[in-house]
């Protein structure tokens, strides 16, 4: 669940975020889309707490996950990144890694070094990193933007198949106006830092 | 901009060659001496007096004794003030000393403990208690650098030197006489010291003296002036006026005097002749 | 010349190298988890904090070895260990000495990428403990050279170590002070010769130590 009322974020004495109200229910999933510097990632760090608001007041609930948009590679191979994240017994942990490798198709690079992936790989990896574990909020910045046409639907489907098997509420940005297909999803315009539209989407009708 | 910068390179090169010149009389004597001397605090009594009467400005080096003879040797200094008979002789012997004139003497002493672990209080003289230190395997902190007063020890130990190796009780330090006299303290262990500094640090130091005047502990320093005729750039005339001086009346009336206030007994002797 | 007392030479040499290598493994074990989460996390008085870290790592040698010197002799508050003039309170002046500077350079090692690196443990939920983990890794090839100006600065070090391990024949002598000594009894020689054997030590843990990180490298 997230409440945000009256958000203003501003750098120096420009305004980048000015939310009003916005209400995102427990299991419900957003899709941000804008122009750049419409303040889409903004709003994701002030959720994820790696930026500070600047006035308002944000009420988040439960444990939270987040995909920053420049995602790094951790310096050691594919295999190791994913059991870094993990938690748990060794056997538990090398399970749960085969899954996600077969699921994410990084099977064939496990031992290569995660430094030397190409950005689609790259993203693959970290969105696995990020949804090994169960969330109950994830926030995802462009979590396909480097992938290739395949690619961006394999993660869109990871995504969404994610969100129904637990039941987490998604908040993610996207601009190149593809996202997962989620019953229920509502898509938010910014701009400008300010929501303009609100919508309820059946599929990708966007 | 560049012909400022040459004509300033040159103005320094002047300076720097009038200043090396230094005209007919080179007004710095340069002293290479013992920690011992200059750490008793005698110098910086004696030395003023001199300056003020002669002019001359002294610079003194202060190291243990085999530096001292090495940069005197080197050609770094005009005369000498060093307290090793052997050394001494060996300086003179190679020419890169005019003459050894023994000048004042002290006395060695023995400190240690206050309860005298090794019970040397009382013994003939240094020998037979560096003998008790040994059999008792009491610790014994040694300066082991070459100093004058390294010498004395080793001299005094004889055949018998122990093995900092494999006598754990035998503490080679490597140090100078402060910093050993400390050591001693900190590990109530026994020293050979010149009384001089010994007295000038009791006050931060767990030790009383435990045995002195004997025979085999006396301490005769020399002043010796470098050969200018085996060593380039020698002021022979401001070490000949600063051996003058200091074997003259008015340094023996101050040497002899010295101590006397603060320690209640005078720390140097003067050699009669 | 040097043959001649090798033996000694090599006893020195190990007291050398045992000194340097505990004092570099504890400080980079303090220093450097310290300077990642210094650099990793704001809390009030960071500036401050950076100031006085700054500012210990221009600690003179011969300050750290008094203030060691004082806490461990007799009459100091750790007196009762009777640990001073020993190989161990020379490890912990130096400790003290070279902390700060390990500190100093993890932090701005680790500020390089740090924001972003930061931005994703901290999206991954990571905790302390992990979040200094994945630092380390991700920013082990220029740590190594963190690693190396800590034992670099250890074994060149004489001021501390001469006041607190008060240079004892085999027992607290190392390198540098062993130079002094030579120096102060006037065998220049001897002191060159042995400072020469001190920088070929710098060269060859160099020179090992380039050869492992290159082969991080490759992995």
């Amino acid at each position: 669940m997230i409440e945000i009322k009256n958000l203003r974020k501003a750098y120096g004495g420009r305004t980048v975020l000015d939310i009003e109200e916005l209400h995102i229910k427990k299991g419900e999933c957003v899709v941000l889309t804008g122009h750049n510097g419409s303040g889409k990632s903004t709003l994701l760090k002030i959720l994820a707490g790696t930026e500070k608001k600047s006035e308002g007041s944000v009420i988040t609930r439960g444990q939270i996950y987040y995909l920053p948009q420049q995602s790094l590679p951790f310096n050691k191979s594919v295999r190791k990144n994913l059991l870094f994240c993990l938690e748990g017994k060794r056997k538990e942990k090398n399970e749960k890694c085969n899954e996600l490798l077969d699921a994410f198709e990084l099977r064939h690079l496990e031992n290569k070094n995660a430094g030397t992936l190409s950005g689609g790989e790259c993203q693959r990896l970290a969105l696995a990193r990020v949804l090994c574990r169960r969330a109950d909020i994830i926030l995802l910045d462009e979590p396909s933007s480097a992938a290739d046409s395949k690619g961006r639907a394999l993660i869109n489907s990871l995504i969404k198949k994610y969100c129904e098997r637990t039941g987490c509420t998604l908040v993610m940005t996207t601009h190149t106006g593809e996202y997962p297909e989620i019953k229920g999803l509502r898509i938010i315009g910014l701009c400008d830092g300010i929501t303009v539209s609100k919508k309820e989407a059946d599929g990708n009708d966007a | 901009m560049k012909k400022l910068l040459c004509a300033a390179l040159a103005l320094t090169m002047l300076f720097a060659l009038a200043a090396c010149g230094g005209g007919s009389e080179n007004k710095v004597i340069r002293m290479s001496t013992t920690t011992s001397v200059n750490d008793s605090g005698l110098l910086p009594y004696l030395l003023p007096v001199f300056e003020e009467a002669t002019g001359y400005t002294v610079e003194v080096q202060s190291a243990g004794t085999g530096a001292a003879i090495q940069k005197a040797v080197d050609g770094n200094a005009d005369l000498i003030l060093v307290h090793s008979k052997a050394s001494e002789e060996t300086f003179v012997a190679d020419g890169y000393g005019v003459e050894r004139i023994p000048f004042m003497y002290n006395y060695f002493v023995v400190v240690g403990p206050e309860k005298d672990p090794a019970k040397i209080a009382g013994s003939a003289n240094a020998a037979e208690a560096f003998g008790k230190i040994a059999d008792k395997k009491a610790s014994f902190v040694s300066r082991g650098d070459d100093s004058g007063t390294h010498k004395a020890e080793v001299k005094i130990w004889g055949e018998s030197v122990p093995d900092a190796e494999k006598d754990s009780w035998y503490i080679s330090a490597g140090a100078g006489m402060g910093a050993c006299l400390t050591m001693a303290s900190e590990k109530g262990a026994y020293c050979l010291t010149d009384k001089a500094t010994f007295l000038s640090n009791k006050a931060d130091l767990d030790l009383e003296i435990i045995l002195s005047e004997g025979e085999d502990m006396k301490n005769t320093y020399s002043l010796i002036e470098c050969n200018p005729e085996k060593l380039e750039g020698i002021n022979t005339e401001g070490a000949k006026a600063l051996i003058e001086w200091m074997t003259g009346e008015e340094a023996s009336a101050l040497i002899a005097k010295y101590g006397e206030e603060q320690y209640g007994e005078a720390l140097f002797y003067l050699i009669e002749e | 010349m040097l043959l001649s007392m090798d033996r000694e030479i090599l006893q020195i040499i190990g007291v050398t190298l045992r000194m340097s290598f505990f004092s570099t493994v504890i400080s980079c074990l303090i220093g450097m988890p310290l300077g990642i989460l210094i650099t990793s996390t704001s809390f009030k008085g960071k500036r401050t904090v950076r100031k006085l870290i700054n500012t210990l790592m221009g600690l003179p040698p011969v300050v750290a070895g008094l203030i060691v010197y004082m806490l461990f002799s007799k009459n100091g508050i750790f007196g009762s260990m009777g640990l001073l003039f020993t190989v161990e309170v020379m490890v912990i002046a130096q400790c003290l000495l070279i902390t700060p500077v390990v500190i100093s350079l993890t932090g701005s090692v680790c500020s390089v990428n740090g924001k972003n690196l930061l931005e994703n443990a901290r999206g991954l939920a990571f905790g302390k403990g992990k979040t200094v983990r994945l630092f380390l890794l991700q920013n082990r090839a220029s740590l190594v050279s963190v690693v190396l100006t800590a034992f670099g600065r250890s074994i060149a070090e004489v001021g501390a170590v001469s006041i607190v391990g008060g240079n004892i024949q085999w027992k607290t002598r190392v390198m540098t002070t062993a130079i002094m000594l030579e120096t102060n009894k006037g065998n220049f020689t001897l002191a060159l010769a042995l400072g020469l054997v001190l920088l070929s030590i710098s060269f060859i843990v160099n020179v090992f130590a380039s050869l492992l990180s290159e082969k991080e490298g490759e992995e």
